[in-house]
């Protein structure tokens, strides 16, 4: 665990970090301050942070990299994401051949040597490969900055590992992406805040009408729901409160671009504002290991069949 | 004036077995209590019962956990608790709601005014006032809206004032829930000038069987008679029932409200879950909507988890503020997308069900209409939000 004064370091390290660099510069700035010690230690507080933060800033890192990594216990290897909106293993194993449908972040222009998960029969493996050996596809679409690659194809010459325990991978990188969105989020608030007080209409700031309070008021509920559904899934890391807490946090994430786009009005509609960074990260974060809808009538489904609700959260 | 019970409680320290103040410890021993008292627990009557019977079910219940220490906890030494964290009593009105021995709105009324009335009044009140309260011998109703005062409580004109006797209170206070089965009374009066507002407020703790309160019971949409108007004619209130001093009601209904939006609805997720589980056994296969059922119960969890970290802020010594309106609103919001989904998937039951479950369907849903009025309304909460929580300024 890290606590008290290591804590207060380690999130001021990585506020400054994250305020300061993004993509391959955050890295070495993760690198250097600790970031993969503090996740081997204390899975929590390193992902919590390090990813609200990181939604905040509007930065970019190899960090889902290297949740995923960690949680598959392939550290510093890039890892192949399932493709958008899926949740499911991004490679299958049939009659000896091993085949990819998936995404891959920018790590994969730094890091040779990358796994993938594949469905076999009722199980799943870890496979090491060479990225260089599939297609890949810089994806440009709605956020460029995040410089996804789509990859696929046949390995060929990748090397077996072994079983490995899928959900709970997703499980923590859905917990990861579920802060990021909340961090995101809570910067659009501020934004959106912000230009409330400053905007002077009718004599005076916009802030004062209802109509416009109880827009931000709805979009703090949102958040504040879905970050303690998310301090909740941390208690049990089970595959199912961290499926809810990402719907949530996806689902807030929209609230809060509706909500503080129409607070910004005009000038939120411009790229003079960088509100639009956000809406454009929020399309992408909210579809990265399900998307809030498909995560949500799953579970539904699951509860329809097993006639079982989710444990009660413990007191 | 009628006689008063003065019945006494000495509080006396458990016995060993029961000086537990670990919450996994006390979570095993409260549940095998339960277990092994169920017969005697079990409410008298089938099916949802009355008004009465219910009322009657909750003072037995909580006879009972007093009796045996377990609704001690978590409640101050000088109010006849055994002291130890609110996590203890969090629990014991979860675990008495879970297993349906009572209904979570009722059972909360010592978690709403009971904290606040610990802080203001006078140790020798409180001393004498809380354990029949919590023993379930006594019922307190809460003095707070008036005819012409219910999101503005500031405006409100019951007025009280001094004489040689003591205070003298004139007015009206409606939809005061159980005031027809409380012994006393909350009361927030006018001391000041009507244009003093928020400063000229004062709380009284007051007796319900003093001369000159009339109490008029209201019938709700739900069939049920909870709550009244209660008129107050020069109704006569000792100086040392003054809750905090003159002029110190808003603090005082200020300090309150916040546990009434947060603490005091904890086992409601605990209800609405249980509530969830049914409806999932009871729906037709296809009558479920997934997508609808799985967002209702991704609401249920977050109120919880949100409540949650509420009732361990306040075991903390945290401060609870304006910040629970967003509790207030998360309850609101699940409990009646809860409802509204039963609505939809047992139509037949809601509409025209004459068996005992249905009966409960039916009132449920009417009774969760109330849940984005009560306690602030939805709009005062985003008020409340807005302002204190987001820093807006005032919108007046």
């Amino acid at each position: 665990m890290i606590e008290g004064d290591d804590l207060d370091l380690f999130e001021r390290s990585l506020e400054h970090a994250t305020a300061s660099h993004t993509g391959p510069a955050l890295d070495a700035a993760l690198e250097d301050l600790g970031w993969h010690d503090a996740l081997a230690a204390d899975e929590r507080a390193a992902v919590s942070r390090l990813f609200a933060l990181q939604g905040t800033a509007n930065v970019t890192s190899s960090a889902l990299d290297d949740v995923l990594a960690h949680a598959l216990d392939r550290d510093r290897h890039a890892v192949v994401l399932p493709a958008i909106g899926r949740w499911t293993a991004p490679a299958a194993l049939d009659r000896g051949r091993l085949t990819v449908d998936g995404l891959a972040t920018a790590s994969v222009r730094t890091r040779a040597v990358a796994v993938v998960v594949a469905r076999v029969d009722e199980t799943h493996s870890l496979f090491e490969f060479d990225i260089t050996t599939l297609r890949r596809r810089s994806i440009d679409g709605v956020d460029p900055s995040l410089a996804l690659v789509a990859v696929e194809g046949e390995i060929d010459g990748g090397t077996e590992i072994g079983p490995v325990d899928w959900p709970s991978a997703v499980a923590l990188g859905q917990l990861a992406l579920g802060h990021e969105l909340v961090g995101a989020s809570r910067r659009m608030l501020d934004l959106a805040r912000e230009h409330a007080l400053d905007r002077i209409q009718f004599g005076q700031p916009i802030a004062m009408f209802q109509a416009v309070r109880h827009r931000l008021a709805d979009t703090l509920v949102a958040i504040e729901a879905a970050d303690a559904a998310l301090e909740a899934a941390w208690l049990d890391r089970a595959s199912v409160s961290a499926a809810m807490a990402k719907a949530m946090a996806g689902r807030a994430a929209r609230t809060a671009c509706r909500h503080c786009q129409q607070v910004l009005a005009g000038i939120g509609f411009t790229t003079e504002h960088p509100f639009h960074r956000y809406v454009r990260r929020i399309l992408v974060l909210e579809q990265l290991l399900g998307a809030p809808r498909s995560l949500t009538r799953e579970l539904g489904d699951e509860v329809l069949t097993t006639r079982l609700l989710p444990a009660l959260v413990p007191l | 004036m009628p006689a008063r019970r003065t019945t006494r409680f000495v509080p006396k320290r458990p016995a060993d077995r029961f000086a537990i103040l670990d919450l996994d410890a006390f979570r095993k021993s409260v549940d095998d209590w339960l277990d092994e008292h169920d017969a005697e627990l079990a409410p008298a009557y089938d099916g949802a019962g009355t008004l009465d019977k219910r009322m009657a079910q909750i003072s037995k219940v909580r006879r009972l956990a007093f009796d045996a220490g377990w609704a001690r906890w978590g409640w101050a030494e000088s109010a006849g608790g055994f002291g130890g964290s609110t996590i203890l009593r969090a629990y014991l009105s979860e675990a008495v709601t879970a297993c349906d021995l009572v209904e979570p709105g009722l059972y909360s009324m010592p978690e709403v005014l009971g904290p606040s009335v610990l802080t203001y009044a006078r140790p020798a009140l409180s001393a004498t006032m809380l354990p029949p309260l919590l023993r379930g011998d006594e019922v307190w109703c809460q003095g707070f809206s008036e005819p012409g005062t219910g999101s503005n409580l500031a405006a409100l004109t019951c007025r009280a004032t001094r004489s040689d006797d003591g205070w003298r209170v004139t007015g009206q206070k409606v939809w005061t829930s159980l005031s027809q089965y409380a012994q006393r009374c909350v009361l927030l009066t006018r001391t000041g000038s009507v244009e003093s507002a928020h400063r000229g407020i004062t709380a009284l703790f007051v007796d319900m069987d003093a001369y000159g309160i009339t109490i008029r019971p209201i019938e709700t949409m739900d069939g049920e008679q909870e709550f009244s108007e209660v008129f107050f004619d020069d109704v006569v209130v000792p100086f040392d029932r003054t809750l905090g001093g003159e002029g110190d009601g808003w603090a005082f209904a200020m300090d309150l409200l916040p546990y009434e939006r947060s603490t005091a609805l904890w086992q409601r997720a605990a209800w609405l879950h249980r509530r969830l589980a049914d409806l999932v056994r009871t729906a037709e296969p296809g009558a479920l909507d997934p997508t609808a059922l799985g967002e209702v119960t991704q609401l249920v969890y977050a109120f919880r988890a949100r409540s949650r970290a509420t009732q361990h802020r306040m075991a903390a010594g945290g401060e609870i503020g304006a910040e629970t309106s967003i509790d207030k609103v998360l309850l609101a919001t699940a409990e009646q997308a809860l409802f509204d989904l039963a609505a939809e998937a047992l139509p037949a039951a809601i509409t025209g069900g004459d068996d005992v479950a249905s009966e409960r369907w039916r009132s449920e849903f009417l009774y969760s209409r109330a849940a984005t009025i009560y306690g602030g309304t939805a709009e005062i909460q985003r008020n409340i939000i807005a302002r204190r929580l987001l820093d807006l300024g005032s919108d007046r």
